[in-house]
């Protein structure tokens, strides 16, 4: 418990101004709502004009922006980029300062399993997702509905809000496990951009091209926003694939991180 | 009681030589000594110990049980200073050394003030805005808090000056009266030599000897130091029991071991200008030693 309460502590600041990010972001894009919304037949004229191709990978045919729900759903594609950024930021982060900054040294030679330091280190990035998305879901749902007209489906706004956590714990696994493999990791960000912009890309290929088969491969389809507001609700499927890698990475993390020597200073 | 025991420990990284069948035994209340040159693979033999890195053959134990698969346990009951220390920048001196605190069950909170105090170590001030020497007492106070029964040491005294080498050197004393064993490791034989009952000699990977440091100060080296009044011959001194000869034109300096008889007839026998004999540190006899072995 103290690993965790440590790592809280020293996390938590990072944690809040990425969570205020977030929210700074939806506050701000909900401004072009109104204005959007009034004129939404020249909007959609000015649109109908860009390739059909461009206008999938924005998400624009399947998503209605003079809607609320709709425009909140087009924003929402960026804030699960913010989201992402930061959860794989964190995940490749957690294990791997320690090594960087020599303190590892000082922390496993208390008595202490690696396996209870993997386990806290853990716990306090899921613990960090989870309370960034509780201040999100609510400060995001007190925005949105300063704009509402009529009132809206709370319960696919909320599955939209639900799908960030999932799409960054995804994103978290992939930093832990990359934490691990890499041999003298030197720096975070610049990998964590490159793999989450990489799967980015790969999510506006995939509907863009309209392919079947590429959905499979980044998180950012398994929660495609136009699919929740207009079903409401998720594809089992992805739901599972999600969470299946999520625990193969995590558990591979584990694994190689127990059996792993460390650099001396 | 044996506190450590090294059976034929071997580590590779990858290819490249850390440790080759490393063994020795500490046993409870020893102060053991571990010396050897830079790279020689004393912290590598260390690092082992604490299970940070994992042997390519042999076993280590430590109290009777096996370091990797009892090392949560075992380190309940050892305090380590590494050779380079490195905390959390941003932490307060005291709310580092109280996380330390926080790893170990039944600790008394006033040990940390004492240790402080001893050390004159200043509580209040940020790790990052520590000097080297102030982060090694850092290191030396979370090492000490929870009264390890085994006290591992990695060149414990680089950054600290000669008063608080002392203080440590005292402290370090009084932990070991009170029953604690101590792994002592460092390149700097003097300060090995005021502490260690028993010392193992490392040299690139291998432990080339295990010696009881009063046996090796009785080997009856002594030290020649002559300035000679007439000129002699580099070779004058050059015969059987005499090592580490340096001439300078007529001053002589040279490792004797033997009959002391026969050197004095040597010297006597010639006009001598100036002669100090003295007891060879054990940097001496070693450099003896490592030159005689290499």
């Amino acid at each position: 418990m103290n690993i965790l309460y440590q790592e809280l502590k020293m996390s938590a600041a990072s944690m809040l101004s990425w969570t205020g990010a977030l929210v700074l972001f939806v506050f701000f894009f909900m401004f072009m709502y109104p204005p959007i919304s009034k004129d939404a037949a020249i909007i959609e004229n000015i649109l109908s004009n860009f390739p059909l191709e461009l206008r999938r990978a924005l998400g624009i045919t399947t998503l209605n922006l003079s809607q609320l729900l709709g425009f909140y759903g087009f924003i929402f594609v960026y804030v699960l980029l913010i989201g992402s950024i930061y959860a794989m930021k964190s995940g490749m982060s957690v294990l791997s300062e320690e090594i960087r900054s020599k303190t590892v040294d000082f922390l496993l030679s208390k008595p202490v399993s690696r396996k209870t330091v993997v386990s806290a280190k853990i716990l306090s990035v899921l613990s960090n997702l989870i309370v960034q998305n509780i201040i999100f879901i609510i400060t995001s749902y007190l925005i949105v509905s300063a704009y509402q007209e009529k009132s809206f489906d709370t319960a696919a706004f909320i599955l939209l809000d639900l799908s960030l956590i999932q799409v960054q714990l995804f994103f978290a696994a992939i930093g832990f496990i990359l934490s691990v493999i890499i041999k003298k990791l030197k720096s975070v960000l610049p990998i964590t951009l490159a793999v989450v912009f990489v799967f980015f890309i790969l999510q506006m290929l995939s509907e863009s091209l309209n392919d079947p088969k590429l959905v499979y491969i980044t998180p950012f389809s398994y929660f495609n926003a136009a699919d929740i507001i207009n079903n409401g609700g998720y594809h089992l499927s992805f739901l599972i694939i999600n969470l299946l890698i999520i625990l193969v990475f995590t558990g591979s993390t584990y694994l190689i991180y127990l059996r792993k020597d460390l650099p001396s200073a | 009681m044996k506190v450590i025991e090294l059976d034929h420990l071997s580590k590779y990284y990858g290819k490249a030589r850390g440790i080759i069948d490393v063994s020795f035994t500490v046993m409870e209340g020893e102060i053991f000594g571990f010396i050897g040159p830079n790279g020689a693979g004393k912290s590598t033999t260390i690092r082992t110990l604490l299970s940070l890195i994992y042997p390519s053959s042999g076993s280590a134990r430590i109290f009777g049980q096996d370091c990797i698969k009892e090392g949560a346990a075992i380190r309940k009951e050892i305090g380590y200073l590494p050779s380079e220390v490195f905390y959390y920048d941003n932490m307060k001196v005291i709310d580092l050394l109280k996380y330390s605190a926080s790893f170990y069950k039944n600790i008394d909170q006033k040990r940390i003030y004492e240790l402080a105090d001893m050390m004159d170590l200043d509580l209040k001030r940020k790790i990052e805005d520590l000097s080297y020497g102030n982060k090694k007492k850092v290191g030396i106070v979370q090492g000490l808090i929870h009264h390890p029964r085994l006290i591992i040491l990695d060149e414990p005294t680089s950054g600290l000056d000669p008063l608080m080498q002392q203080k440590f050197f005292n402290l370090i004393i009084e932990e070991n009266k009170n029953g604690a064993s101590v792994l002592f490791s460092s390149h700097i034989l003097s300060e090995v030599q005021k502490l260690c009952s028993r010392v193992a000699i490392i040299k690139e990977g291998r432990i080339m000897s295990i010696e009881d440091i009063k046996t090796l100060r009785s080997n009856n080296y002594k030290k020649f130091k002559i300035e000679m009044g007439e000129a002699v011959s580099n070779d004058y001194f050059n015969i059987e029991g005499v090592a580490n000869l340096y001439a300078d034109k007529n001053s002589f300096s040279f490792l004797f071991k033997g009959d002391i008889n026969k050197m004095i007839d040597i010297i006597h026998s010639k006009k001598i200008n100036n002669l100090i004999v003295e007891e060879p540190a054990l940097e001496e006899i070693f450099m003896h030693y490592y030159e005689k072995e290499a």
